[in-house]
């Protein structure tokens, strides 16, 4: 008796937990999306209230589907495109090396790929800067690609070296047998099977291009070349600031990444906590 | 050594075109901006032109000038009070969500959206949610009687105010990195250890914990550095303010270099924080390799 009531108190506490930290969790998003369904007279109105008394998809005309907003996405998915296509070009190949090969050198270069990871971005951002004026790559789409590939790959291949070793040798060296070369095998017989791997992987490249903001907002100078996330920072520090669009934009810009998560969750979570737990 | 019977035809060379192109890409956007970083910091460089050699002048300044060892300590408080929440906080919801609960689907991907949200559109969304003058914090507190203190303004509350926003988007991580890995730890290890009379304290301290351990490790480790190199939040909420209370050395590194165009503090910040970012790294290796030994 005594020990189903504790129990039904811990059960109590627990949910209260949970249901508090939701609460936290979802506050400020809840907020933003109240204000971008409000009309311009609610968004004034003092005291500001928590839900819209009547919804509009004005601030969504005004703020999301405007040719300039338009102009950000496509630079973004512009970036994203060939970011994704180098980054799992590369990161596919030197993985399947990582795993399967061994060549001279192999200790020290995996030792040199892997330390680049303890470079922040931060701490090469200024000479970043510097550099790519100098290389008279300052504000083009083309450092943005560079330099976030250059950012994932590490990653990528620590996730798919995962994928890589969990393909069974017998595969490859039956396609030995039958003749393939070590790139024909590895084209015909493992990239197939990997696919998984560079669906996680293209998503982890996805929400991280898309959420990025301090490299494209040091590396990019002119507004109809700027990506999604400083197009919205713009759009803040801008002297005539309008919430309503504002937040619209703000929670336009949430949509991709949550139906990307809706709809493939656990490649998702697959890509995030990669090597680290199986 | 079926392996060695079999293995590829491949030349050395094909091995190396597999691997090599990865680490030229990685390697040249890594080393070489940070080999610039290193020469740069030694000397007193404006704009673009190297100046004249100062030895290691600009890293004196960094630590001794103005508002030095303040940034240092706003660094320290921001990481270890961005970990103080989103520690404690990961860990217990992953523990919650691993328990069978209504709604555990849900309830797990409604605490998973603050990762999912760019740091730049949480920065955004806190700013004006906790605006004293706008936001509807405050106007609900007024409403209750209570009056709203301005946050970002005030010298002792802007930093407690962004360490609480940096824990919202640090959280996800820990929570999902630990459940993920209570997922693995197999059911008949509680059934043989209930059996033997532990209780659910012992069986927490017993089984659980030594097998989350090291992912609690990683997701520490990988919390702090996000913190401890994370920019875009105090930029977009404090820009380092009030008087200097949110500015830590990462900030102080984007605003010498982007902004007052220093470049030589700038670089001996970067390599400042290279160094730190190296040092953890290198300690959390060890202590995981300890450990492994250890098991």
């Amino acid at each position: 008796m005594m020990l189903a009531r504790r129990f039904s108190w811990f059960g109590f506490a627990k949910a209260l937990f949970l249901a508090i930290s939701a609460a936290f969790a979802l506050l400020p998003i809840v907020w933003g999306l109240s204000t971008a369904l409000k009309t311009p007279q609610e968004i004034a109105a003092i005291p500001p209230s928590w839900i819209p008394h009547e919804a509009t998809l004005i601030n969504f005309h005004r703020g999301v589907f405007t040719p300039r907003f338009f102009n950000y996405i496509l630079n973004t998915v512009y970036v994203i495109f060939f970011s994704t296509l180098i980054t799992l070009g590369l990161a596919v190949h030197a993985a399947y090396a990582a795993v399967r090969f061994r060549f001279a050198g192999k200790r020290l270069m995996l030792l040199t790929m892997w330390s680049t990871i303890m470079i922040p971005a931060v701490a090469i951002i200024v000479p970043l800067y510097q550099l790519a004026v100098a290389c008279g790559i300052y504000n083009t789409h083309l450092v943005l690609v560079l330099v976030y590939s250059a950012w994932l790959i590490p990653s990528l291949i620590w996730l798919l070296e995962g994928f890589v070793a969990a393909i069974p040798r017998d595969l490859e060296e039956a396609a030995y047998i039958d003749g393939c070369d070590v790139v024909g095998a590895f084209y015909r017989i493992t990239c197939p099977l990997l696919r998984p791997g560079l669906v996680a992987g293209a998503l982890l490249i996805f929400t991280n291009i898309w959420n990025e903001f301090i490299l494209s907002y040091v590396l990019i100078l002119s507004d109809e070349k700027r990506l999604v996330q400083v197009g919205i920072y713009n759009f803040m520090t801008d002297s005539s600031i309008e919430w309503g669009p504002l937040m619209a934009t703000a929670v336009g810009a949430i949509v991709p990444i949550l139906v990307v998560y809706a709809f493939l969750q656990r490649s998702f979570v697959r890509g995030l906590t990669g090597g680290i737990v199986k | 050594m079926l392996h060695a019977t079999f293995w590829p035809s491949g030349t050395a060379a094909v091995r190396h075109l597999f691997f090599l192109p990865s680490l030229l890409l990685v390697g040249l956007v890594s080393f070489v901006p940070l080999g610039y970083a290193l020469v740069q910091s030694f000397f007193r460089s404006k704009y673009f032109a190297i100046g004249r050699f100062v030895g290691i002048q600009n890293y004196i300044d960094l630590f001794t000038g103005d508002n030095g060892v303040g940034r240092v300590i706003n660094t320290i408080i921001f990481v270890a009070g961005s970990l103080a929440i989103a520690m404690p906080l990961g860990i217990a919801l992953a523990l919650a969500l691993n328990t069978k609960i209504w709604g555990r689907d849900l309830l797990r991907s409604i605490l998973f959206l603050p990762w999912l949200i760019s740091t730049l559109v949480a920065a955004m969304l806190w700013s004006w949610l906790l605006n004293a003058q706008f936001g509807p914090v405050a106007a609900t507190a007024a409403s209750l009687g209570i009056s709203f203190p301005s946050l970002f303004t005030s010298p002792s509350l802007a930093m407690p105010t962004v360490v609480v926003v940096s824990a919202w988007y640090s959280y996800p991580l820990v929570m999902v990195f630990v459940l993920a890995a209570l997922q693995t730890i197999p059911a008949d290890l509680y059934e043989a250890a209930q059996i033997d009379g532990a209780n659910a304290l012992q069986r927490f301290a017993v089984i659980t914990l030594p097998l989350i351990k090291n992912t609690i490790l990683v997701s520490l480790v990988l919390t702090s550095l996000a913190a401890f190199n994370g920019v875009t939040l105090l930029f977009v909420m404090t820009g380092g303010g009030p008087i200097g209370r949110t500015e830590t050395i990462a900030l102080k590194v984007l605003q010498e270099g982007t902004k007052f165009y220093r470049m030589g503090l700038a670089s001996a910040g970067s390599i400042v924080l290279f160094a730190l970012n190296l040092a953890v790294t290198v300690a959390y290796a060890r202590v995981l390799r300890g450990s492994h030994e250890g098991a």
